[in-house]
């Protein structure tokens, strides 16, 4: 029986170098050590929590917080001191991380990867099997015990490949924190942005009440038509009208960010900061994001070892492609004769049960496999891709988000607030009347909420460029994952 | 006014020329003013002799005599004219001001006047009710070729008749005179008249009107009918000068309208006659005593009077909107309206807010608040007892006892005699101010008379 490995043509070299195909002898000594260390595979203690921890942390978007598998005690007084304050975008964060139902969904996934490894890396059971004949008055008892010498062959390989599938799982499980701790960051700048708009438009709303008051009166003196008055009063109303909008827009962004934060109805009355923080002074300038965004994408990261992974399990389903239910049993028959003289006779020996490739030749699953590689490697690439385009992307964003924000602190409200004061200038020597200075006033109102909303829209941009350079894609991680499921649910020896 | 004027006398009044001799060696010398103060008189140094007016916060151009001809020179450009201090509008005038120069000549005169264009295009200068031989009436395109930026064309012509006149340009005059492009001519008898009547005090002045965006500096050319800058020679009260006389001199103010509207001119406590216009002195059989003589658009008259009573007379448009600088036509009356509880809510968004004009337009004299720049407040000046609400066409007839012949000085604020000031009556038997009415319960406008509350409590 010589079932070596014969090289698969284009097969891709291994991360761990070109090491020559391992021979069935060596096979078996590594099936020797890992029988020796069957008792070992175990699941890990915390979860990955270390681990994803490690690969977060110093990341941008997360900053000092830390991504927990479960809140304990410690956590939650961490999370109510923090609730006490003003909750500003890393506080915020942090309890997301800690707090948050998308975070225990994530590490429970991991879990999942976690308890496969383990499993692959278990030694298969051996398999007692035990016959009771008779025929007449001879009674024949069969018991073998057999035992799936391949399974024992591959398992150094198997859990070996296992591994690379949860390294894999721990770097999506990273990409969920960072992608939660942006998302989360994304609704606190939403929902700051949104409570101060409310703050604004009902300045805004204040000059249009006066307004209408004042022409309320001027009607009742005889100085104003109920035309004139109307349209005041209709103003107001549309004042009003906008006023709710931005009141339905504020709670609908606030409990986005409570959902994020995972609050219950009892936590959920934090303060919010008046305002969101000011634009950095200067634009930096970076001068190679695409690099950036692929020497440290974790999604990149994670195509590649997908890659590793898939390529390193072609050579099992090579291994396996005759014969993928090798077993060895020893077999002991006793037959009683149930005679007279009671006699008995034992037969032992040794059973291997091998299927003849006959009509599976391993080539469908030789396929599946290279399709799988032909697959996962088409991956890497779209994720390179996906990150490069997406990192020049977010960084034009970025500039241009911070270049209208900026036009808009240091030329819009400054000129908007020069137009205010020359209308005061003409109010005061009558030659405007209130209503034009309430207008202006109005107007304002609606600059500043628009210069807000540039503001607002930078911070989004900015949480964008740290995930698009940092961290995964900003547009999520659903394309990754359902790709991704194939060889994640599927593994190539199908055992 | 500018005192030193009137020590020094007028031909230092005017600064050197400007125009390079070399280049304009054949013409007379192009005299330019950088004040706007009322020059003195100027005393005819040659030519035939004759009783000089006095433009108000304006001049008289010199000339020269080139044989028997007089000649001068009137260079038209954009100038800046100080139409009240700190009020400086950018103008197209006539050697440095707007108004140009008054030319000042004698029936019989015949007249040579250069006309040096430094305007960006081209214009003409038509002689407003002179007798003249056609070609030099001053109509471009009709008359006469326009006069190119850059050239300078001759008028010429003999002065036929006395009187008073005007001249401004012909051409594109939409917008030269929008831009204040106008001048007074003044031709004085050769002889005893027996209907032009020898005066102590001669003024004369033009009557203008601008349309000056607040905060800006030029006028709006378009405008016809809503101006807000209404002008006696391009100055507004109180940047105008006083009419400043001795009592019992014979009088006679000179005036022209070259506004798109009719001006009622008003003389407090005197009569006048107009004793002539455009078309020469009034027969005396057709004088009637007046205070008021309404100047139609065009028009120019004459109005003599005996200055006989002493004190500070206001001289001014009759139209209220003309004794008024700047103001938003469009700003609704907001009388009567209460503006308890929302003045405070006004204030909460615009800090500066004030309350002005629910007891009328008063406020506006008396607070001095920031205006945009350049720009005067609506009514404006302070008199002995308060502020003087007043801005645009107005000035003071100022007839003191004192005020030696010749002298043209401001000789300050009336000193009323003893008992001769209308008085606060002591007691409290006047009502009390108007306070703002008790609206009707009903949504309907309430039409009747607001009377104050007085003291018998009747509000209505
Ligand atoms: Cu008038």
């Amino acid at each position: 029986m010589s079932l070596v490995h014969r090289p698969f043509r284009g097969r891709p070299r291994r991360s761990d170098g070109d090491r020559p195909p391992l021979s069935l002898t060596h096979r078996a000594a590594a099936a020797a050590l890992a029988l020796s260390l069957a008792g070992c595979a175990s699941v890990s203690p915390d979860g990955g929590e270390r681990d994803v921890q490690a690969l977060v942390a110093r990341n941008p978007i997360v900053g000092d917080a830390a991504p927990r598998r479960a809140p304990d005690d410690a956590s939650r007084q961490a999370v109510d001191a923090l609730l006490a304050q003003p909750l500003d975008a890393q506080a915020a964060v942090r309890i997301a991380l800690a707090h948050g139902p998308r975070m225990q969904e994530a590490f429970a996934t991991l879990q999942l990867s976690d308890a496969d490894r383990a499993q692959a890396a278990s030694l298969p059971n051996p398999v007692f099997a035990f016959g009771r004949l008779r025929e007449g008055r001879e009674l024949e008892l069969d018991r073998a015990l057999s035992f799936n010498v391949l399974g024992l062959l591959t398992l150094p390989w198997q859990a070996r490949w296992a591994g690379q599938r949860h390294e894999v799982a721990k770097l999506q499980a990273a990409q969920s924190v960072l992608q939660l701790a942006a998302d989360t960051r994304r609704a606190w700048v939403r929902a700051v942005a949104a409570q101060q708009a409310v703050v604004y438009l009902r300045d805004g709303q204040a000059a249009a009440e006066a307004g209408a008051d004042l022409a309320h009166r001027m009607a009742r003196v005889g100085n104003w038509s109920a035309l004139q008055r109307t349209r005041e009063q209709l103003l107001l109303a549309d004042a009003s009208a906008q006023l709710a909008r931005a009141e339905q827009n504020a709670l609908a962004s606030r409990e986005q960010l409570t959902r994020l934060m995972g609050l219950t109805s009892a936590q959920s009355a934090y303060r919010l900061p008046d305002r969101l923080p000011p634009l950095p002074v200067s634009m930096p300038t970076l001068t190679d994001v695409q690099a950036s965004a692929l020497r440290d994408r974790l999604d990149v990261r994670a195509a590649q070892a997908q890659a590793a992974a898939t390529a390193d399990s072609l050579g099992l389903t090579q291994a396996t492609r005759f014969v993928d239910a090798l077993e060895i049993g020893a077999v002991r028959n006793t037959t009683f004769s149930n005679d007279a003289d009671g006699g008995r006779s034992t037969q032992r020996g040794v059973e291997l049960a091998l299927p003849i490739p006959l009509f599976d030749w391993g080539l469908a699953r030789n396929a599946r496999a290279e399709a799988l590689y032909g697959q996962s490697a088409a991956r890497v690439r779209a994720t390179g891709l996906l990150a490069a385009s997406e990192s020049r992307e977010a960084y034009g964003g970025w500039r241009s988000a911070w270049d209208v924000a900026h036009r808009y602190q240091t030329e819009v409200l400054p000129l908007r607030q020069k137009v205010n004061d020359e209308m005061l200038l003409r109010y005061n020597g009558m030659l405007s009347s209130v209503w034009e200075l309430l207008a202006e006033t109005r107007a304002s109102m609606l600059a500043v909420n628009a210069a807000m909303d540039a503001q607002r829209d930078f911070w989004l941009a900015d949480t964008d460029l740290q995930l698009a350079l940092t961290g995964s894609s900003p547009a999520g991680l659903n394309a990754l994952q359902t790709s991704g499921d194939s060889v994640a649910t599927n593994p190539a020896g199908a055992h | 006014m500018d005192r030193r004027h009137f020590f020094t006398g007028a031909a230092t009044a005017v600064a050197a020329a400007s125009v390079s001799r070399v280049a304009l060696a054949a013409l007379p010398d192009a005299h330019t003013q950088s004040s706007t103060a009322t020059a003195a008189p100027l005393l005819p140094p040659d030519g035939r002799p004759y009783n000089p007016v006095v433009t108000l916060n304006g001049w008289t151009l010199p000339w020269r005599m080139n044989g028997n001809v007089k000649e001068f020179h009137l260079v038209a450009e954009p100038v800046v004219r100080e139409m009240a201090p700190g009020f400086k509008v950018n103008m197209w005038g006539y050697n440095g001001q707007s108004p140009g120069p008054t030319i000042e000549v004698v029936e019989g005169d015949r007249v040579r006047i250069f006309v040096t264009n430094r305007l960006p295009e081209h214009t003409t200068v038509h002689w407003h009710g002179q007798r003249l031989p056609n070609g030099m009436d001053g109509v471009g395109g009709i008359t006469q070729p326009h006069i190119p930026p850059g050239k300078t064309f001759a008028y010429e012509f003999v002065a036929r008749r006395p009187g008073t006149f005007m001249y401004h340009p012909h051409a594109d005059e939409m917008t030269q005179m929008a831009m204040g492009m106008m001048g007074f001519w003044v031709t004085h008898p050769k002889a005893r008249h027996p209907l032009i009547a020898e005066v102590q005090r001669d003024f004369c002045f033009l009557l203008g009107s601008f349309d000056v965006e607040p905060g800006s500096a030029t006028p709006k050319v378009n405008t016809m009918t809503d101006f807000n800058t209404w002008a006696f020679n391009s100055r507004v009260f109180p940047g105008i000068d006083s009419l400043n006389v001795r009592r019992g001199d014979r009088v006679r103010i000179r005036v022209g309208n070259l506004t798109m509207t009719n001006h009622p001119i008003h003389v407090h406590g005197h009569e006048f006659e107009v004793t002539g216009t455009d078309g020469g002195p009034v027969p005396k059989t057709a004088r009637w005593p007046e205070v008021t003589t309404d100047i139609a658009v065009g028009q120019m008259r004459q109005v003599e009077f005996i200055a006989d009573e002493e004190g500070d007379w206001a001289l001014h448009c009759h139209k209220s909107h003309h004794t008024m600088g700047p103001m938003g036509h469009e700003v609704p009356t907001m009388i009567g309206v209460d503006h308890r509880g929302i003045a405070e809510k006004i204030q909460k968004l615009v800090p500066d807010y004030m309350v002005m004009g629910d007891k009328g337009m008063a406020d506006m004299g008396a607070m001095e608040m920031p205006l945009p720049d350049n720009t005067l407040p609506m009514m404006a000046g302070q008199g002995p007892f308060g502020p003087a609400e007043m801005g645009g066409m107005f000035t003071l007839l100022k007839v003191r006892r004192d005020q030696r012949p010749g002298d043209y000085r401001d000789p300050g604020w009336f000193k009323h005699p003893a008992g001769t000031v209308a008085r606060e009556v002591p007691g409290d038997s006047a009502p009390p101010a108007a306070s703002p009415a008790t609206p009707p319960a009903t949504g309907s406008p309430d039409a009747t008379v607001r009377r104050p509350a007085g003291h018998g409590g009747h509000a209505h």
